[in-house]
């Protein structure tokens, strides 16, 4: 399965790359994920926990960054294995570039899973991978532009809220 | 399989109570999707809360506006044989294999919503209303895409109301292995006005056709669909069928829905 898209962040493209990094950020931005731990140049370790229907698999393993050229592109690649589910192996290349001060981010995903989850799920693994990519990177989005876009964008939503948590999450990676 | 416990309250109230204390529970209906996937150990939750003995959630009747009721817990082969909906009851007739209809129940397909199954377009296209043990769900806010619907944890499908339409038809193109739909279409002509729905065919669930709708709402006929296509964009791709073949179909089999209405 192999897809491709991109999202427009609020957010420098320093910002944004900075972000990429971030344990925290990564952790809040992973759908599911129940812990994530280590560092971008050595590596991540986490656990992500998936439920689609009636099935529910705990996924443990490792995630990378590589091939990173700052601040323009890197490649995340994650694989883990869920027990008696299976595994599941998946990695995107991303790319950022800027366009009238905001950042555009763009990239191509490719995801693989084997065992009962590919033998029994054939005909929906596409759709939900899809679904999980969207989510990783909505969540991303999110997360470095502070609450979800339409109370954002609400005028009745005070100032401050928004420029709160992007601040605190600014604040973060300062301290 | 792993080991869990299984509990068989009689009553709702028991039962919803049973799913929100702090074991981990699961419901089960008929148990056509989620036995087999506890047997590849693809679940394990410490305890099912089985709904088969709880009789107020079964049996077909109207209510006083004409709907057709239909108990969360009542079987297909129950719903195929009640014909008062016949439209209803022949797709009912043709899920699954006959331990899948004597066991599988529609409350059961509903809240497992699997985008294939033949369930959610009967009740998106009778714009049916999904009741559960708190409230009542239309069927236009009910389907949130592949596996996911409105329904809270621990809420239970208690019943199902159909408004039986002025004609009405399913056409499932069968993917013989599963015998699940590679595409499945429910048209049904209310007074209101045509609704489509399409299942087997995209990622993320059932859908309705709406531009088919809107044909059929001034044309009843196939002739009326000639000049729409289906976009081929997020429709499921497997060894089985391509999106475009998906797309293709679904206008086909809309068309068939029609004149066999």
């Amino acid at each position: 399965m192999e897809l491709s898209d991109e999202k427009t962040i609020a957010a420098s493209v320093e910002t944004v790359w900075t972000a990429l990094l971030d344990p925290e950020v990564l952790k809040a931005s992973v759908p599911g994920c129940k812990e994530l731990s280590g560092s971008a140049e050595e590596g991540f370790q986490a656990t992500v926990v998936q439920k689609v229907g009636p099935v529910k698999a705990t996924f443990k393993g490792d995630v990378s960054l590589t091939e990173m050229v700052e601040p323009e592109s890197l490649t995340i690649t994650g694989a883990g294995k869920g027990g008696a589910a299976g595994f599941a192996k998946g990695g995107a290349n991303v790319r950022l570039s800027e366009a009238d001060g905001q950042t555009v981010l763009s990239y191509d995903v490719e995801a693989k899973v084997g065992g009962k989850l590919a033998q029994l799920g054939s005909r929906i693994i596409d759709g939900f991978a899809k679904k999980m990519a969207d989510q990783f990177f909505e969540n991303f989005k999110a997360q470095i532009e502070g609450p979800s876009d339409e109370e954002a964008s609400d005028e009745d939503a005070p100032e401050d809220s928004d420029g709160a948590a992007k601040k605190s999450w600014i604040k973060k990676l300062v301290s | 399989m792993y080991n869990f416990d299984l509990e068989r309250p009689t009553r709702v109230a028991d039962a919803v109570k049973l799913l929100s204390d702090s074991v981990e529970s699961q419901p089960l209906g008929g148990g056509q999707t989620l036995i087999p996937t506890l047997k590849q150990r693809l679940a394990s939750p410490d305890r099912l809360v089985s709904l088969g003995a709880i009789d107020e959630m079964k049996g077909i009747c109207q209510d006083d506006s004409g709907r057709l009721c239909i108990g969360g817990a009542t079987t297909h082969a129950a719903v195929a044989a009640d014909g008062s909906y016949p439209a209803l009851s022949a797709m009912a007739s043709h899920i699954g294999d006959p331990a899948v209809r004597n066991r599988g129940t529609i409350g059961g397909s509903l809240a497992n919503n699997d985008p294939a199954a033949c369930y959610p377009s009967a009740v998106l296209a009778s714009n049916a209303t999904v009741v559960t043990n708190a409230r009542e769900i239309a069927a236009d806010d009910y389907f949130e895409g592949m596996f996911s619907t409105a329904l809270d944890e621990g809420e239970i499908i208690t019943e199902v109301k159909f408004p039986v339409p002025e004609k009405a038809n399913y056409q499932k193109f069968l993917q013989p292995a599963s015998r699940f739909a590679l595409v499945g279409v429910f048209v049904a002509k209310h007074s209101d006005g045509v609704r489509v729905a399409v299942t087997g065919a995209s990622n993320n669930g059932v859908f309705r056709w709406s531009e088919a709708e809107a044909a059929l709402s001034s044309d009843f006929s196939a002739g009326a669909l000639s000049d729409l296509t289906v976009s081929a964009d997020d429709m499921i791709t497997d060894l089985h069928g391509s999106a475009a073949y998906r797309a293709h179909l679904v206008k086909v089999l809309t068309g068939r829905a029609v004149s066999a209405a």
